[in-house]
């Protein structure tokens, strides 16, 4: 379908993208409460919702799928069906194969056919109506020859046609429009006594002729929504030598079967915005019948197959070109979509523009003030500019707001991983849900998605025992996962917790020296041994399953949290469970961060990495050929950097015991960096140097001071590659 | 009637001031005693100089970065980049905001002269050799009056290898 | 005379789209979001000269909100479309029968739709 609308194909996306998440919990939480009947209607105003809109973009495969799926839901609510087990499993799987096909009109990535051929039938049988083979082919147009006709057309309408807000002369309007109206006579024999006339009724009825070169169809369309109730005779008399069937004389006009089909098949026929193929225009104007066009478009060759009988190419170079265009069909699609979009509360948007509306007010002020500025003044000067800081950061916090979302929307796939965990894994788990309200920055949201799943899966899998271990262990059989957020600080927890056996000690250990991670006599803490499961390669599991133990995962979920400037911490308890806590910062845009001076310059050191500062004594240093400097901070050495070799500046001091050195952590490596001084702590919006510039080296990001000038953000992982790259040409 | 009487009067107009309407604009400045042009389409803004940040690690013509409004904007000094003495900025030191591709970047130069239109049948292609300056960074030579402009390729000022990041720091 | 159409659908998409065909053909648009919406927005709002609603919302439905609006005298002759996927008869006629003026059928062409709105709407 070819209209104006693609533009909103993105929104229809993510408006759909909700829905399937309302279908899919509404589906669970039917499985609890099968009888629920707000709770089918608000799933069946989602398929509704997705139906009606995927129609409009012609997305006709989503529309067909969920028609049926809507089918059975109406059942559901309107009482006709029980929603059992079966049921509430085949919409499941029936969204997810929704999913899929509309994953197939956004990106173009395939779809397995069967599948939605096999729910297709299984929604039908369910619902207990037949399915079509296919789409219902369109009717073809009607033939129309290009001859006057002529209506004689009798109407009555309804009393109480005033009151459905038509208006006849609207009618005769649009009966002129298509062709001329004449004989127009009007009956007022209903007319009843002034006194006894209600004026919003309708007393009248017509009588008229219709000339026209329109088909029947039209002139009925013109009154598509009064035809039912009104008396209407429309009877064509032949005017011009066109062979026709007798008229249907008489015929009181048929229900509504069709209402837009003819409204649309109007348009089709009438408009003609888009040129006719010339066949057709053939057929219509009766110069060649529709068999003979068919018969000829049958005949017609494609391109390739006309080349390959001239032997022009060979059939293998039209295959390879035919893949060659499909390549590029499905590449240019998938290269549209992906334009990242968010939608904002207009609350929050109101409340913008009245921070906004308060900061034109405050900056009026100032400059009223600043263009008659007397000493005296000054009070009012630093009011004013109180009041401007506030405005400020109000509509810095507010701005921020926006990309803010509840974390609800990652939680929302946990309860069904949850019910398929369980029952692949034979074990009875209930999810508990909590602080999903909590807000976070949107892309946060998308970033913990996945080491979320591998943290619930790791409870479900190696977490918690199997039902006959938990009662051996006087537990409940039911064990349970809890998902929690909460905010502290300027950070977001997100804590997964079981209640299942908890970290095995001797397991890990054990493990740890088979890996070769640690040596085999070596002390460690609790706090030491529990990181180890995050180490690459680091499994407990005995057997591998296909849910977890693999190995690959934890030390994933370590990586990628802290590539979200995030930190990963357990607490475990052998026999009652684990809690994993996720700690992140609010957003990605603005971190909270140490500003440190060398010589003249200002850097910014995220506050996340620094673990502690120190100005050491000159006994703690010591230099290792080939290691560079290093420092001994309570018995464990580390590598020292000194900030101004790395950056090439000019220091105030090159002697570390005048200096002040930053111990900053990444990725469980500790470096100390030496820097002049700590000017104090901030929080910094982090701005793009590869916007214009490039990436740098050691430098994460820009920001932009108090003064106005450009600060650089501090790339620790990157500074201890660099210092790592020194030493190796040093060496 | 009134657009095409309005054209003829602009045009004789530009003619009685000196321009012509078959080249190009340049916005002309001063690098000593040299007269630079670009073309004013690539020039977003004009800006007094201002203390930027210098970036670690990067050719000393890259004089560091600037706020402009919230976005950060990389200055090139132009008498480096060309191999010409620095001197002391003065009140005309101004930076040229320029588009090149996607980017922003400044450039900072000794003062600006004037905006010369320089129809095509002025410009000469750049001299193989004797320029002061790597000639692969000129469009060509432009004639306005008695005037010479050494006409700017901006888009080949920083060449791919300064965008990229240096492969090895440790040799910086 | 610029006119004023009220578009009710709970589908923000729709809603758009809607919009987006009505401004196009210069409309001064409403959008409500559901039929609680539209009665709260309408009262002490512009002069509507067209609704279009969709029937199946959440808080209240298209048809209880079209029965809503023909009470109000501001409404009572007010043309009101309801959009509906719904090619069942019965819905048509509860449309019919709380007032409705007529439908659009999803989905909907830019063009039947300004059609079927210049069809019911005195110029």
């Amino acid at each position: 379908m070819s209209n104006d609308f693609s533009q909103f194909q993105e929104a229809f996306f993510e408006e759909a993208g909700d829905h399937l998440a309302i279908v899919e919990e509404g589906l669970l939480a039917l499985e609890q409460h099968p009888d629920d009947l707000d709770l089918l209607n608000k799933i069946f105003r989602s398929a509704h919702s997705i139906k009606g809109t995927s129609g409009m973009f012609g997305f006709n495969a989503v529309a067909q799928f969920t028609h049926k799926m809507e089918t059975l839901l109406d059942l559901l609510r309107n009482g006709q069906k029980v929603v059992t087990l079966e049921i509430a499993d085949l919409l499941l799987k029936s969204t997810d194969c929704l999913k899929t096909l509309i994953d197939a009109a956004k990106t173009g990535s395939p779809v397995d056919g069967d599948t939605v051929q096999r729910l297709t039938v299984e929604l039908a049988t369910a619902s207990n109506t037949k399915v079509e083979a296919s789409a219902p082919p369109s009717t073809p147009l009607p033939l129309t020859p290009n001859l006057s006709r002529c209506f004689h057309i009798a109407w009555t309408p309804p009393e109480w046609l005033f009151q459905r807000g038509l208006d006849p002369l609207q009618i005769f309007k649009e009966l002129a429009n298509l062709g001329t109206l004449s004989q127009v006579a009007v009956d007022t024999s209903k007319l009843p006594e002034l006194v006894a006339m209600d004026p919003e009724k309708c007393y009248l009825a017509w009588t008229m002729k219709l000339e026209t070169v329109k088909d029947r169809q039209v002139v009925d369309a013109v009154f598509e929504f009064v035809r039912e109730d009104s008396k209407l005779v429309i009877e064509e008399r032949e005017s011009l030598s066109v062979k026709r069937e007798a008229p249907e004389s008489g015929r009181e006009c048929e229900a509504f079967e069709s209402g837009t089909k003819t409204a649309s098949r109007e348009t089709s026929a009438v408009d003609g915005a888009e040129p006719k193929p010339l066949g057709e225009i053939l057929v219509e104007s009766g110069i060649v019948s529709r068999e003979t066009l068919d018969h000829a478009l049958a005949q017609q060759k494609r391109v390739g197959q006309i080349l390959i009988e001239q032997h022009a190419a060979t059939p293998q170079q039209v295959e390879q070109a035919l893949q060659k265009q499909k390549q590029q069909e499905s590449a240019s699609q998938s290269k549209k979509t992906d334009t990242a979009s968010i939608r904002v509360d207009t609350a929050k948007i109101d409340k913008l523009i009245n921070l906004v509306g308060e900061l034109v007010i405050t900056q009026s002020m100032l400059s009223d003030l600043g263009s008659r500025f007397e000493m005296s003044q000054i009070s009012v000067l630093l009011e004013r500019m109180a009041q401007l800081e506030r405005n400020t950061r109000e509509i810095q916090e507010r701005v921020m707001g926006i990309r803010m979302l509840p974390i609800g929307t990652a939680f929302s796939r946990f309860p069904r991983l949850v019910r398929d965990l369980s029952a692949k894994a034979g074990k009875k788990i209930q999810l508990v849900l909590s602080g999903e309200e909590t807000e976070l920055d949107k892309t946060v949201i998308e970033s913990i998605g996945d080491p979320l799943i591998h943290l619930v899966r790791n409870s479900a899998d190696h977490g918690l025992e199997p039902p006959e271990e938990r009662l051996d262990n006087n537990k409940p059989e039911l064990g349970t996962i809890r998902l929690n957020a909460f905010h502290e600080g300027g950070n977001i927890c997100i804590t997964v917790e079981d209640d299942g056996r908890g970290l095995n000690r001797d397991k890990i250990l054990a493990k740890a020296v088979k890996q070769g991670l640690i040596a085999e006599n070596e002390k460690l803490s609790d706090d030491q041994i529990w990181p180890l499961i995050f180490k690459p390669g680091f499994s407990t599991a005995e057997k591998v399953t296909d849910v977890s133990g693999r190995g690959v995962g934890m030390d994933v979920v370590k990586r990628n949290i802290e590539g979200l400037g995030g930190t990963v911490s357990i607490k475990t308890a052998l026999g009652k469970g684990t809690v994993f806590t996720l700690k992140l910062p609010l957003t990605l845009a603005i971190i909270e961060g140490m500003t440190v001076r060398v010589g003249k310059d200002t850097y910014i050191v995220p506050l996340l990495s620094i673990l502690e500062s120190i100005q050491p004594k000159a006994e703690v240093m010591k230099t290792v050929i080939g290691k560079g400097e290093l420092i001994n901070v309570r018995s464990t050495y580390l590598p020292m950097m000194r900030l101004y070799d790395v950056f090439c500046l000019q220091p105030e001091y090159t002697d570390p015991t005048k200096a002040i050195l930053l111990i900053l952590e990444t990725e469980g490596e500790r470096v100390a960096v030496m820097v002049d001084e700590i000017l104090g702590q901030q929080q910094v919006v982090i701005k793009s140097m590869e916007q214009n510039f490039r990436k740098v080296a050691g430098v994460a990001g820009a920001t932009i001071l108090g003064d106005g000038t450009v600060g650089f953000i501090l790339d620790v992982r990157g500074l201890l590659e660099m210092s790592r790259q020194s030493m190796l040409v040093a060496a | 009637m009134a657009a095409a009487t309005l054209e003829t009067a602009t045009k004789e107009l530009n003619q009685q001031i000196g321009l012509t309407t078959d080249g190009s604009q340049y916005l002309t400045f001063q690098l000593g005693e040299e007269l630079y042009g670009v073309d004013i389409l690539r020039v977003q803004e004009i800006k007094g100089y201002t203390t930027v940040t210098k970036i670690p690690n990067t050719p000393p013509h890259i004089k560091g970065v600037l706020n402009l409004r919230g976005t950060i904007v990389p200055i090139v000094e132009l008498r480096t980049k060309f191999g010409m003495p620095t001197i002391d900025y003065t009140m005309f030191t101004v930076i040229v905001v320029v588009v090149v591709q996607d980017r922003i970047m400044g450039l900072v130069v000794d003062s600006v002269s004037d905006v010369l239109n320089i129809s095509k049948k002025d410009i000469q292609a750049p001299p193989e050799f004797g320029a002061k300056v790597d000639v692969s960074v000129l469009t060509g030579i432009g004639k306005s009056g008695d005037k010479l402009v050494a006409l700017l390729n901006i888009d080949r000022l920083l060449t791919e290898s300064e965008m990229q990041e240096a492969a090895s720091v440790a040799d910086a | 005379m610029i006119k004023t159409a009220l578009i009710v659908d709970d589908s923000p998409t729709m809603r758009q789209m809607v919009a987006f065909t009505l401004t196009n053909a210069g409309f001064n648009v409403l959008e409500a979001e559901d039929g609680k919406d539209a009665v709260t927005k309408v009262a002490g709002g512009p002069k509507i000269n067209i609704v279009v609603t969709d029937l199946n919302m959440p808080k209240m439905d298209g048809i209880s909100l079209i029965k809503e609006l023909r009470k109000m005298a501001a409404f009572k002759f007010t043309p009101i479309l309801m959009l509906t996927t719904e090619s069942a008869a019965d819905k048509k006629q509860a449309g019919k029968d709380a007032g409705a003026t007529g439908w659009i059928v999803k989905p909907f062409n830019p063009e039947v739709m300004l059609k079927i709105i210049a069809k019911i709407l005195p110029a």
